[in-house]
């Protein structure tokens, strides 16, 4: 198959890596206050862990070193331990008014999101000038 | 002679150069993919293949130039100024992202202008 737009695989699945990044964001800003998790424990942050993967060579003439693209290789969970806070009259608060809070930071979950949509934009920009390559390569010998 | 027009051996190096545009958008592309994946190495079109590419512009050879292979490489100057061993840098792979596309539409002009003047010396108007 031909490929009129250049890069668009490893530009996809940047994106693809990137939204599923902000997913996992969205969940640990969404459960910042959660003190019981499905297992009875307070919500641990979660972090994705990307990784790059050769693009297969279809064609023979292939360059060696092939151009990458990038996967989300698996979503793990931060063992950072859980934040301590004062609250007696928490229901889930322990014998000495100790809640085991989400060891999550509103802070660093914000500039993670501004990193990720900034790659998102980066990658935006590069199917643009690839349509725009794609455009002029169309128009090569049209008459003017 | 209408083959001469097609072999000239600018005309056959401005295709090669489209070639490479379009290859080192690929390279570009696959680098802003992976901006934050550890370890990564950014791409690039291997400096060997420029060093030949100008050889064989001075030595005018057409067949030469058309039988250059242009590939990708590691880019070994790159150096890392993060912890996680990138070489990957959002704002130069940005700027070369669009000096990039700008060289191709200069490449793609210089192939339209060949045509069109090849076409005004067959028809007599533009």
């Amino acid at each position: 198959m031909i490929n009129l737009l250049t890069g668009i695989d490893s530009t996809s699945s940047a994106l693809d890596a990137e939204r599923i990044r902000m997913d996992v964001i969205a969940e640990n800003i969404a459960n910042a206050n959660v003190t019981k998790d499905v297992d009875g424990k307070p919500y641990q942050r979660q972090e994705v862990v990307f990784e790059s993967m050769l693009r297969a060579q279809q064609d023979s003439d292939a360059p060696d070193a092939g151009s990458q693209t990038v996967q989300i290789a698996r979503v793990q969970r931060d063992a950072r331990p859980p934040r301590m806070v004062y609250n007696p009259g928490h229901p889930d608060a322990n014998a000495q008014g100790m809640v085991a809070m989400p060891n999550i930071n509103i802070h660093e979950e914000m500039v993670d999101m501004i990193a990720s949509s900034r790659s998102y934009e980066a990658n935006l920009a590069v199917v643009k000038n690839a349509r725009a390559m794609a455009m002029q390569a169309l128009s090569i010998g049209r008459h003017s | 002679m209408i083959d001469a027009l097609f072999t000239d051996s600018d005309y056959v190096a401005t295709k090669k150069m489209l070639d490479v545009t379009l290859l080192r958008h690929q390279a570009i592309a696959s680098n802003l993919a992976n901006v934050e994946t550890p370890n990564y190495k950014r791409l690039d079109v291997s400096p060997s293949f420029e060093a030949q590419l100008r050889q064989a512009v001075a030595g005018r050879d057409s067949s030469e130039i058309a039988s250059l292979q242009p590939a990708l490489a590691v880019d070994n100057n790159a150096i890392s100024g993060r912890a996680d061993g990138n070489t990957v840098q959002l704002e130069t792979e940005m700027l070369k992202l669009n000096q990039n596309t700008v060289e191709n539409t200069l490449e793609t002009q210089l192939v339209s202008g060949s045509l069109a003047r090849l076409r005004l010396a067959i028809t007599g108007k533009g």
